[in-house]
């Protein structure tokens, strides 16, 4: 059956709110005295009164609005375009022309409403009534649509046909002048609620509504627990703090102020809009990661801690800085918060163990500064990770990098060199082109992937240029090869570095290889070998011992990366080809190679076994190809980092076979086993500590 | 207001081609009735509003409702019974998918004239009513539809009904409730209708009354001759030709 037409409480939420408005503004146009002046249109043999022209409609909202020229017609346009006056010599177009074409009201009962809407019988008695006018000549998209509807009110046909033949004999009736007006505010009417193609469907309100918004929905059966929720949460409301307008409009206009240059559609940008000029050097300018940031950008690190922080350019130059005052783990936790704040929620378990082990345990490698109270807090709450657990301690880092970092970075001499090394760009020159259809050449922009590689390419240079360094700070911070924005931490600190490390360096002795001689099959070649025999520690020879190690282990890599099989292969072979393979090993992410923790420039008092290495990503090994000029600085660390082996190494051989598929997350769950000494553990973890790193 | 009796009615095989046509008549008409009532609601609010206009309007809303009513009990009566012909059935469901789509357009109108009606009403003091251009009188729609004629039916209708109903939004209603009834009443399965009538149709072919003399392209308004003024200056050539005739005469015999 046909579905009568239901309300569903649209008028709760009336969508054509301004219909009412503009018939009010139509009546006052019917007035004798203070209306528009009509005229009559003279046809071919008949003349038909009230007609206007557009200058006079014009004129007429000029006077009774007392608005400008402009607004004037934009309004005059919106009345023409919903149908309540329509054009007579060219139909087609609704907008109010201001010179002298004529123009005429239409009937009420044409006019659009939100409760009747036009319905599709009354559009095919419409065309069905054309069709018969003019024996067939109908427009395409009418025909089109006359199709359409045959099918789809094909039950109705008869009914359609017929009506349409009464209403064409029952039009006869009437005297021809009024036959003509009588087509034309029909053939106005559907133009404007069934426009032709190209034109736009002003009509369109959305969806409608399905259920009165006003209604009370759900009644709930009013238990304890109910009132007792609606307590608190009125409690709660009461207790929030309320700003007072004056001071909350206050801030807004100094915002406005302040920001009213870095506005580009207030103040134009300074290339130019590349809507406008088709020059898209203003984005290349403002790329997040640019190597020269502009002008306005290095002002808006000024404003405000949050600004800084929230370009990545300015955060890497922060971090820059505060690398050189040994602080950067308090970026490097900030940021870790983010990521888990805002990453994957499937890990975040593991990463909030990693954030444990690396910046909260009492000698974690990068251990923060924050007060007993939010440490305890933030403890508690990390026996149930969840997104927000370490919110009090990001603020807590927040402000203490706000209040104290932020200050000094402003008067560094960094940041200084940044600002003089801002660029001012220039206004483009618009060529005045003498060909109006000139061809515009139109760079596609880069596919993501390249970016993206673009991107950790850049990323792995700004680290290597890190060794000079002496803190390996925050390697995630700066671009890291191909870790996510906040994934992973930084490898931690070379040994040398061990004074930046803001945690009580751990005894010569305790720098020990992570993972002892057992790592290298187990980590690469995992599968075959059998970890358990080779987890154990032999101190001596290490060096001996770890080349070989290495070696074989580079062997596996080489392999391993050609297929995705580990094998056993234990034959020395080439340097080239070991370090070729190392690196690619290196950046597989083996987490689980403590080898590498010494191998590679960070810090061996790495407690915990499980060291991130740098490029910490899980095994994706094969597949990167780009990071070859990351090989070169992997050597040079490697031969750097390997006298600097020390012993006793806490065995904690963290030491998953590659294949069982943990990559990055092995924590400490399920680590902690034989765990010598100097273990990280999470202490919600274990039962049985073992000790916890000095 | 529901059928007084229900008969099943074994009008019989004999007369189905007889109620076949009744039932058609009644619908042909309601439909025409309904056109009419269509044209003279696009007037209300226009340039030639009066209250004659409004009158008119009621007197064909009730000559609608009988007619709905009438054919709301002819072929619900027709439709329950059993024993109809595979054919006869098909073509009452015909006949009753254009009853119910008419009575909606026609309920759809009601609804509108009443609102419209509310706003520009005569009774108070500055009635602005659109300025649409419409000039002439509306009685001839008015008259066409009251023209029809009324059909004999079973007097069971209550005639009674339309004396006490004064009021428009009864009138509303009172089609509301039918349209509902009729649904409920009787089931026909709309996707199983199919319609007879073709595409693209002349409408002429009942009616002998003059050809379209007015078509109006999109942009051009130039129309042609209205047939009225052909004939008038068809006598005046004649008449011209006559006076040369004469003229020519005069001077041969003078």
């Amino acid at each position: 059956m046909t579905i009568k037409h239901c309300d569903y409480s649209q008028h709760y939420r009336p969508r054509m709110a301004f219909t009412k408005k503009i018939e009010a503004l139509v009546l006052e146009m019917q007035d004798p005295d203070t209306g528009i002046k009509t005229q009559t249109q003279r046809l071919v043999i008949t003349t038909i009164p009230h007609a206007m022209t557009g200058h006079d409609i014009l004129e007429w909202i000029i006077n009774r609005l007392q608005i400008l020229d402009e607004e004037a017609q934009n309004i005059g346009n919106l009345v023409v375009q919903y149908g309540y006056i329509y054009p007579l010599q060219e139909p087609k177009n609704l907008i109010l022309r201001p010179d002298g074409s004529l123009y005429r009201f239409q009937t009420p009962y044409f006019w659009p409403t939100q409760q009747w809407p036009a319905e599709e019988t009354d559009y095919a008695i419409y065309l069905a009534k054309k069709n018969i006018r003019k024996k067939g000549v109908l427009e395409d998209y009418e025909k089109e649509n006359y199709n359409i509807l045959n099918i789809r009110l094909n039950h109705k046909w008869d009914f359609v046909i017929m009506q349409a033949k009464e209403q064409y004999r029952a039009g006869k009736e009437r005297k021809k002048a009024d036959r003509v007006v009588f087509e034309f505010q029909e053939r106005a009417y559907w133009l404007v609620h069934r426009p032709p193609p190209g034109a736009p469907n002003v009509i369109d309100y959305g969806l409608d509504r399905f259920s009165d918004p006003n209604e009370n929905q759900v009644t709930q059966k009013k238990t304890f627990d109910v009132y007792r929720r609606e307590i608190i949460f009125n409690q709660h409301s009461m207790m929030k703090s309320r700003v007072k307008s004056s001071v909350s409009l206050g801030g807004i206009v100094k915002y406005c102020e302040q920001y009213f240059n870095h506005d580009p559609i207030m103040t134009g940008c300074l290339p130019s809009n590349p809507w406008l000029t088709d020059d898209t050097q203003f984005w290349d300018l403002n790329a997040p990661l640019s190597e020269v940031p502009t002008k306005l950008r290095v002002e808006r690190w000024t404003f405000s801690f949050r600004e800084l922080l929230s370009d990545p350019r300015g955060r890497q130059d922060f971090q820059l800085f505060l690398r050189k005052e040994f602080s950067g783990e308090n970026l490097a936790f900030w940021e870790a918060c983010e990521d888990l704040k805002y990453g994957d929620q499937s890990k975040v378990k593991e990463k909030a163990e990693e954030v444990y082990k690396t910046f909260l345990a009492p000698g974690a490698r990068r251990w923060i500064n924050i007060d007993g109270k939010t440490m305890d807090i933030t403890v508690k709450g990390l026996k149930h990770p969840h997104r927000y657990v370490l919110d009090a301690a990001q603020s807590h880092i927040y402000m203490l990098m706000k209040k104290d970092s932020y200050g000094r970075y402003m008067k560094s001499p960094i940041f200084k060199e940044t600002l003089n090394k801002a660029i001012l760009p220039e206004p483009t020159k618009i060529s005045e082109s003498k060909f109006p259809f000139n061809k515009r050449h139109r760079r596609s922009s880069p596919s993501p992937v390249i970016l993206r590689q673009l991107e950790q390419e850049a990323r792995a240079k700004a680290a290597a240029t890190g060794p000079v360094d002496i803190t390996q700070l925050c390697k995630f911070t700066s671009p890291i090869p191909h870790l996510t924005v906040y994934t992973g931490f930084c490898e931690p600190t070379s040994p040398t570095g061990t004074a930046l490390c803001d945690f009580p360096p751990p005894s010569p002795g305790l720098m020990t290889l992570p993972n002892s001689t057992a790592c290298p099959s187990p980590i690469c070649v995992a599968i075959e070998s059998t970890p358990a025999s080779e987890r154990k520690f032999e101190p001596s020879s290490i060096s001996t011992r770890f080349l070989s190690i290495a070696e074989s282990t580079e062997m596996s890599v080489s392999s391993d990366s050609s297929t995705a099989v580990v094998k056993e292969t234990k034959q020395p072979s080439h340097k080239s080809l070991v370090a070729l393979s190392f690196s690619r090993f290196l950046k597989r992410g083996c987490s689980n190679s403590p080898i590498f923790a010494t191998l590679s420039p960070k810090c061996p008092a790495v407690n915990s076994g499980k060291v991130q290495p740098m490029n910490g990503e899980p095994q994706h090994q094969p597949q990167h190809n780009h990071h070859h000029h990351h090989q070169g600085q992997q050597k040079t660390k490697k031969t750097n980092n390997f006298f600097q082996i020390k012993v006793d190494i806490p065995s904690e051989c963290r030491i998953y076979p590659i294949d069982s598929g943990d990559e990055e997350e092995e924590d400490c769950p399920n680590s902690v086993k034989n765990n010598t000494v100097k273990e990280v553990i999470c202490p919600w973890e274990t039962i049985t500590e073992e000790g916890k790193a000095g | 207001m529901h059928i007084q009796n229900i008969k099943v009615a074994n009008e019989g095989t004999v007369n189905s081609m007889k109620t076949r046509e009744e039932c058609k008549a009644y619908v042909d008409a309601l439909i025409k009735v309904i056109a009419c009532y269509r044209h003279l609601a696009t007037s209300v609010g226009g340039s030639s509003d009066c209250s004659n206009l409004r009158d008119e309007l009621k007197r064909t809303r009730e000559k609608a409702q009988d007619f709905a009513v009438a054919n709301r009990n002819k072929l619900t009566l027709c439709l329950r019974d059993k024993n109809l012909p595979k054919d006869d059935r098909v073509e009452m469901e015909r006949l009753w998918v254009s009853f119910s789509s008419s009575l909606e357009l026609f309920h759809a109108d009601m609804c509108k004239v009443f609102e419209m009606g509310q706003s520009f009403s005569f009774s108070s003091q500055n009635n602005l009513f659109v300025q649409t251009g419409m000039s002439g009188a509306t009685s001839d729609i008015a008259a066409r539809a009251l023209s029809v004629q009324n059909i004999n039916y079973d007097e069971t209708v209550a005639s009674m009904d339309r004396l006490e109903q004064k009021d428009e939004e009864e009138q509303i209603d009172k089609v509301d409730k039918m349209i509902y009834d009729i649904e409920m009443k009787v089931n026909v399965l709309r996707w199983t209708v199919e319609a007879k009538a073709p595409m693209y149709t002349d409408p002429l072919s009942n009616d002998t009354s003059s050809v379209a003399m007015l078509s109006l392209e999109d942009d051009d308004n130039d129309q042609c001759c209205d047939r009225g003024q052909v004939i008038v200056s068809v006598i005046l050539c004649v008449i011209a030709m006559v006076a040369v005739v004469l003229s020519v005469c005069v001077v041969y015999l003078a």
